[in-house]
């Protein structure tokens, strides 16, 4: 008796299992077969570091300031920089990423200062020697680099002129005041305003 | 060790060694049982464990505090944001740092979507173990939607460095929150199927039910925490006995069982799926607005010379951190108390006598990661 009360127990419940495998047998599939198909990568999936773009210098910002090198848990990002003439800040001379070595922290695009570093769009890379994952991240920029420090450059001399004739028309304007008022009081005259006024460098 | 040579006595010819695994698929990563038979009837087990072992604490010896948060989700890739988040909360308790209300709740949304994932593939690989493919197919359906909504937010479909010191690495948008709530209904309706498919499974239950029984004493012997401590009517949970975050804010209860065999552990873990869920719901809806960040975090993290312990509750039960400081940005030691390590040498008492088919319930049913052992 036990034998068929257990028997019918089992089967009943393996239909019904059989049910919900029949029902999911129409679903939609879930599955995308990669190589043809590509899922969707979210876009802050961190990747690879790339240099981003900042507008106004139509390439990319690094400063070799190399905190990204100092935080990096991997010691994968190797930077030496040095100063152009007229240059306010280093520009990178070598900017190398050993990916088979990097963790994919993001540590280094959190602690980046002018905003330059951000993930690449490619998640799927392959190579055969370790060599395939040392990558060079100024060679995107490398062809622009020129014209870069030609723009710095001249936005440093506008910034270096503007600087220049604000601090003349303050002059005027504080010598035209003194005037004003050593006319008005000679007595208060010796009494000058004091106000460092400094140019703002970057 | 040289116990277990002398059992294999020469005018005992029956018995023989097998060694299951390092490359086992049921081990799920490198664990190698050495298993003492007689026929099919296990004499001794022995777990040998080491084969994945990357220094993790040995590395913290070397890096500052900040560098080592991208170890702490690799500790356990699972359930990667339990240790990551945890090892921040280690950090903002000693340092004493605020971290603000979005943040906590961000915190609990990921850490419990991260426990439910974890779970999930316990729950698929278990299956797959003892023979049912169909379930674990279910199981990386519905694991594969929570990756991706962590992935949005966090970057990272395993290995989050999400945590930050004082707050969280980036802020979630409405689409993420949606996306939760979505997952959430979606995943309530699809539990009943879960339930018929594999609960109410008479085969499943006939392999699982007085298939390794643990008691109360052995469990304390081996300080067993987690569902496996839980499976036995001990309702110990760090969450509640000891809230971190703001876990005390939240209305859940402790799932127990108290047969401690492996298909207990089976109903404790699936329950805890459902506290998880209604955890993640509760804060979902009540998140308010605000910064993930504290104001002004500091630059360098100097604990204050002394020692520290911390514990958190991951998906496999205490996980604990032991931090030495020297004063210096760089940690003297930190030594991780891992849950799976003391969980697994259970074995050693809980296979004897059984056979060797049930070994692989067994082993599925205490959630081993081995990284997590080795670590």
């Amino acid at each position: 008796m036990q034998a068929i009360l257990d028997v019918s127990r089992g089967a009943l419940s393996l239909l019904r299992g059989m049910g919900v495998t029949l029902r999911n047998f129409f679903r939609k599939p879930v599955t995308v077969e990669y190589p043809r198909k590509r899922a969707k990568v979210s876009k802050n999936h961190r990747n690879a570091i790339a240099l981003i773009e900042a507008g106004n210098i139509g390439s990319h910002n690094c400063i070799a300031c190399l905190q990204c090198e100092k935080i990096c848990p991997s010691a994968c990002i190797s930077i030496t920089g040095t100063r152009p003439d007229g240059v306010p800040f280093k520009r990178p001379d070598k900017f190398d990423l050993d990916f088979a070595l990097c963790s994919e922290c993001g540590l280094c695009v959190d602690v980046c200062p002018t905003n330059t570093l951000g993930y690449s769009e490619e998640y799927d890379t392959a190579g055969y020697t370790r060599a395939d994952f040392k990558y060079d991240l100024l060679q995107p920029w490398l062809s622009r680099e020129d014209q870069a420090i030609e723009r710095i450059r001249e936005a440093e001399r506008r910034k270096k002129e503007e600087r220049e004739a604000k601090r003349k028309a303050q002059a005027e304007a504080r010598a035209r005041a003194e005037a004003e008022k050593r006319e008005q009081q000679p007595e208060s005259a010796a009494k000058q305003d004091q106000d460092g006024e400094r140019g703002t460098g970057i | 060790m040289p116990e277990l040579i002398h059992v294999a006595r020469d005018e005992d010819r029956d018995t023989y060694y097998l060694n299951m695994g390092p490359q086992h698929p049921s081990t799920h990563g490198v664990l190698r049982l050495r298993l003492l038979l007689k026929g099919e009837e296990i004499l001794t087990a022995e777990p040998i464990v080491g084969y994945s072992h990357r220094a993790h604490e040995k590395m913290a010896e070397n890096r500052n505090y900040i560098q080592f948060l991208p170890n702490t989700s690799r500790i356990d890739y699972l359930s990667g944001m339990i240790y990551n988040i945890g090892y921040c909360q280690a950090i903002e308790r000693i340092l004493e740092l605020e971290v603000p209300e979005r943040a906590e709740y961000i915190r609990i949304i990921c850490c419990e979507l991260n426990r439910i994932s974890s779970h999930l593939l316990w729950y698929g690989t278990l299956l797959l173990d003892l023979g049912g493919f169909t379930p674990f197919l279910y199981c990386w359906d519905d694991r594969e939607e929570i990756l991706d909504l962590l992935d949005a937010i966090t970057g990272s479909r395993l290995t989050y460095s999400y945590g930050r010191f004082g707050g969280v690495g980036m802020d979630v948008d409405e689409e993420f929150l949606s996306g939760v709530s979505a997952f959430c209904k979606r995943f309530r309706e699809r539990l009943p199927e879960y339930e018929t498919l594999v609960t109410k499974n008479i085969i499943f239950e006939n392999r699982c039910k007085d298939v390794g029984i643990m008691d109360l004493e052995m469990a304390r012997e081996f300080a067993v925490t987690g569902p496996m401590l839980r499976a036995l009517g001990e309702p110990r949970d760090l969450r509640k006995d000891e809230p971190y975050g703001i876990y005390d804010k939240f209305d859940f209860e402790i799932p127990t069982r108290t047969g401690g065999d492996t298909y207990d552990r089976f109903l404790v873990r699936v329950e805890e799926i459902q506290q998880s869920l209604s955890i993640v719901e509760q804060a979902v809806s009540r998140i308010p607005d605000g910064p993930v960040m504290m104001a002004k975090p500091p630059r360098k993290i100097k604990p204050p010379e002394g020692e520290y312990y911390f514990a958190v509750e991951s998906a496999r039960g205490h996980f604990g951190m032991f931090i030495v400081s020297d004063g210096s940005e760089i940690p003297e030691r930190i030594h991780l108390r891992t849950p799976s390590f003391a969980n697994l040498a259970s074995l050693r008492e809980m296979l004897p006598g059984t056979m060797i088919a049930d070994t692989i319930a067994i082993l599925g049913s205490i959630d081993i990661v081995l990284p997590e052992i080795d670590r």
